[in-house]
């Protein structure tokens, strides 16, 4: 989803840079205030992890292979403050280094994968992990279903920022991202939920809100980053509400499921072609078609839980030992 | 996604070399920059920020071949997004207007990449008062992304050697086993390398 | 520091035990002293503790600081608030070259003890410079890490440590992964600097070669300590101890 130079209009860019600012400006700002010393190299190597994580091939069909986008993962493995910094950090090298992803469209790309995408995917994990009782059945039915929102979500903005810039029309991008996206994020539930599961069968403390420190994320600051979401939705899609048919109707709805973006971005999204056949209404039947869309992503994400962790081997994620946490070991 | 990790700096003493990094960390922006502002379909505008950069990049010295190599790389991503820009009005302006500026674009940071190591960029950031996490964040990744490309790659091979079951499924099951292992270790290895920042001083 | 004591030893090891969290118990009553110039080699089979013994010289453990130090340098006991002091004077060299060589550039991680101690500018260059000068890398200030044979690594590792100008050396198994010429100019190397060393290793040809005294734990004690030449010829300790009489030895007639 690097969007490369030239693809984004100017006005589009600063915005995405204004808006990548504040979130990465929040969680250093964040970081700064909550993350230890000692967990300060974590931040570094884990971004060179998610990094090579993101090459390693996944067969598709054919010759084609999928790979780890590692926004969701990274969030909870290290919190969502630190995923942030990673994410971006993974992103500024691909675009200074490897000239993957543009540098005027860093912005929206930061935007898109290192904000919009660890935050929702930590929101939907933490809520579903909370509400099913914080085990870790509860924490990967979390992982996949925030890693497919996430990768849904982000597709969203990027969609919306190219429909902004002129660059593809937005009643061909928004379905064409949306829909692929929705089929891409099943793949990075997956492959998120598998690598949580193998770190939790080895190490199930690293797990723990303590280790991880978003512990130390209060739902003050999740509603904060939440509103900046939001906003950044907003800035790029609501526009687009007026080319529907139900005009002010439309607006409303989008508005308001905009502000719940961190729930359920793909219930905001206008897939025309996927409308559910029988209803009338264009605008009510691609929210429920949206809706269908997350509700069947939940029970996915569900069923592969059970899948990994079968009954009987239920129980809390084990707290890592010490208030301090073990030493260092040299070896 | 990435094609070919090898860093992009090609040690030269060439003028374009010894420029300071942050003169070229700047004149790298600032044509990406221009270039994105030129109107669509400027195509004077476009030839000439094509000359001035055909003119850095001899300038450089460095072999055409090895500035020629990532331009002609295709993220499948922009494909995609550049083929579906054909589908408005007006499609074959756009799509040829993107082409034109992405290259540019991208042959500006393949020439600063080249010809300015990435560490002297990071040490300007630094000065720029960017803050020391990211900083420091973007060092570590730079420092061990071929550390653990490299570990990654053992411990997948290792596992490939040992499966004889075929399957998407085993194949995926795998792949993920191996990348949580990676990140135990990487875990393990943060806590080696804050204890040797330590044993040297390390003052937050 | 207290300086102008003539018999304070470099280091002195009383009664030092360590548990770690999960309760595995890394050392249990080790003591001895390294004099100021020695050049002691620590031997003993996998998990006597030498490591974690390591770890102890200058702070890294343990995580709480107990009140009474077990470990003194220079007299001066480790702990804090003496730790920024002691790290400046203990060196440490870590067992994998890439957990302690974090930088990108060969110049900034050796510049990096130097900086943390407050050195700036020419002098920084110039210590960095000689640095790597007396462990044979000069002209490899802007390589990245990466593009390093193990062998040199260790070495810009060692240069980082010669930078800050520490006066102990404790060095955990600087030849393992070495090829045998990157081992012969390790050794030569080790052999010129006038620092005191203590040397944590598997390799007792090396110890044989750099270490006129050796001391062997074996689960968390010291179990022998005295002549190098003496301790590893003598068979039976060695073998009841994981280790085995050195071939160096075995060809040489006793003094």
């Amino acid at each position: 989803m690097h969007i490369p130079d030239g693809f984004l209009d100017a006005r589009t860019a600063l915005a995405g840079g204004a808006l990548a600012a504040a979130g990465l400006g929040l969680a250093l700002r964040g970081a700064r205030r909550t993350l230890p010393d000692r967990r300060v190299p974590l931040v570094g190597v884990a971004a060179a992890f998610i990094f090579a994580a993101q090459m390693l091939n996944f067969p598709v069909a054919g010759g084609t292979s999928g790979h780890l986008i590692g926004a969701t993962l990274a969030a909870v493995l290290v919190g969502p403050t630190a995923a942030v910094v990673v994410m971006s950090s993974v992103l500024i090298l691909q675009a200074l280094l490897f000239a993957d992803g543009g540098l005027t469209a860093l912005g929206a790309n930061i935007f898109n994968m290192a904000v919009v995408a660890p935050l929702v995917g930590y929101a939907a994990y933490r809520g579903v992990s909370r509400l099913w009782g914080g085990d870790l059945r509860a924490r990967l039915t979390g992982a996949a279903f925030g890693a497919w929102c996430s990768t849904v979500a982000a597709s969203v903005a990027c969609a919306g920022q190219l429909g902004a810039s002129g660059t593809v029309a937005w009643d061909v991008v928004f379905p064409a991202m949306t829909g692929i996206h929705m089929v891409i994020g099943v793949g990075e539930a997956l492959i998120t939920t598998l690598v949580v599961a193998a770190v939790a069968g080895a190490r199930p403390e690293l797990l723990d809100d303590r280790t991880t420190g978003a512990g130390r994320v209060g739902d003050r600051t999740m509603v904060g980053y939440g509103a900046l979401v939001a906003l950044g939705l907003a800035v790029f899609v609501a526009p687009f509400a007026s080319t529907w048919p139900d005009g002010l109707e439309m607006v409303a709805e989008r508005l308001g499921f905009a502000e719940r973006a961190s729930e359920s971005p793909a219930a905001s999204s206008p897939l025309a072609d996927y409308a559910v056949a029988g209803i009338a209404s264009p605008a009510a039947s691609t929210a429920v078609a949206g809706a269908s869309g997350t509700v069947v992503a939940f029970v996915l994400a569900y069923g592969l839980a059970r899948l990994l962790v079968p009954r009987g081997a239920r129980g809390p994620i084990p707290r890592a030992g010490g208030a301090h946490g073990s030493a260092p070991r040299p070896v | 996604m990435h094609h070919g990790l090898s860093d992009p700096y090609q040690p030269g003493s060439s003028p374009v070399h010894r420029l300071a990094p942050a003169v070229k960390l700047a004149a790298a922006s600032g044509f990406v920059f221009a270039v994105v502002l030129l109107p669509r379909g400027t195509w004077p505008a476009y030839a000439a920020a094509a000359l001035a950069l055909v003119a850095a990049a001899a300038a450089s010295r460095v072999p055409l071949r090895r500035l020629g190599a990532r331009l002609l790389v295709v993220e499948p991503f922009a494909l995609g997004v550049a083929g579906l820009s054909l589908l408005q009005r007006g499609g074959v302006v756009v799509f040829l207007a993107l082409l034109a500026k992405s290259t540019l674009c991208l042959a500006s940071i393949v020439l600063l990449g080249a010809t300015t190591r990435f560490s002297d960029i990071l040490q300007t950031l630094a000065r720029l008062r960017v803050p020391s996490l990211l900083v420091t964040t973007l060092a570590l990744l730079y420092r061990y992304l071929y550390v653990l490309v490299e570990e990654m790659g053992r411990m997948h091979r290792a596992r490939r050697s040992r499966t004889f079951v075929r399957g998407r499924w085993f194949a995926w099951r795998s792949s993920a086993t191996v990348i949580g292992h990676l990140f135990l270790r990487t875990s393990e290895r943060a806590e080696r390398i804050y204890a040797a920042m330590c044993a040297r001083g390390w003052k937050t | 520091m207290r300086e102008g004591v003539e018999d304070v030893d470099a280091l002195e090891i009383r009664h030092l035990a360590y548990r770690y969290a999960d309760g595995t118990e890394a050392l249990r009553d080790v003591s001895f002293s390294v004099a100021e110039g020695d050049r002691v080699g620590l031997i003993g089979p996998n998990g006597a503790g030498k490591s974690t013994l390591l770890w102890h010289l200058n702070g890294l453990l343990p995580d709480h600081p107990a009140r009474e130090a077990a470990v003194r340098v220079f007299g001066t006991p480790v702990a804090e608030p003496h730790l920024p002091a002691i790290r400046a004077q203990v060196g440490l060299l870590f067992q994998d070259p890439d957990d302690q060589l974090f930088c990108p550039t060969v110049w900034e991680d050796v510049a990096f003890g130097p900086q943390q101690l407050g050195r700036q500018g020419p002098e920084l260059s110039a210590r960095v410079r000689d640095a790597l000068q007396r462990v044979g890398l000069a002209g490899f200030e802007d390589r990245h890490p990466s593009r390093l044979s193990h062998g040199e690594k260790r070495r810009v590792c060692l240069a980082g440590l010669l930078a800050c100008e520490a006066r102990i050396l404790a060095l955990d198994e600087p030849s393992s992964g070495l090829d045998p010429r990157g081992r012969r100019e390790l050794v030569g190397l080790l052999k010129t600097l006038p620092v005191t060393q203590i040397i944590a290793t598997h390799d007792l040809e090396l110890v044989v070669e750099v270490c006129p005294r050796v001391v062997v734990l074996d689960g968390g004690v010291v179990v022998a300590e005295g002549p190098t030449v003496q301790i590893l010829n003598d068979e039976a300790l060695m073998l009841a101890h994981g280790l085995e009489r050195p071939h160096i030895l075995r060809h040489r007639h006793p003094h």
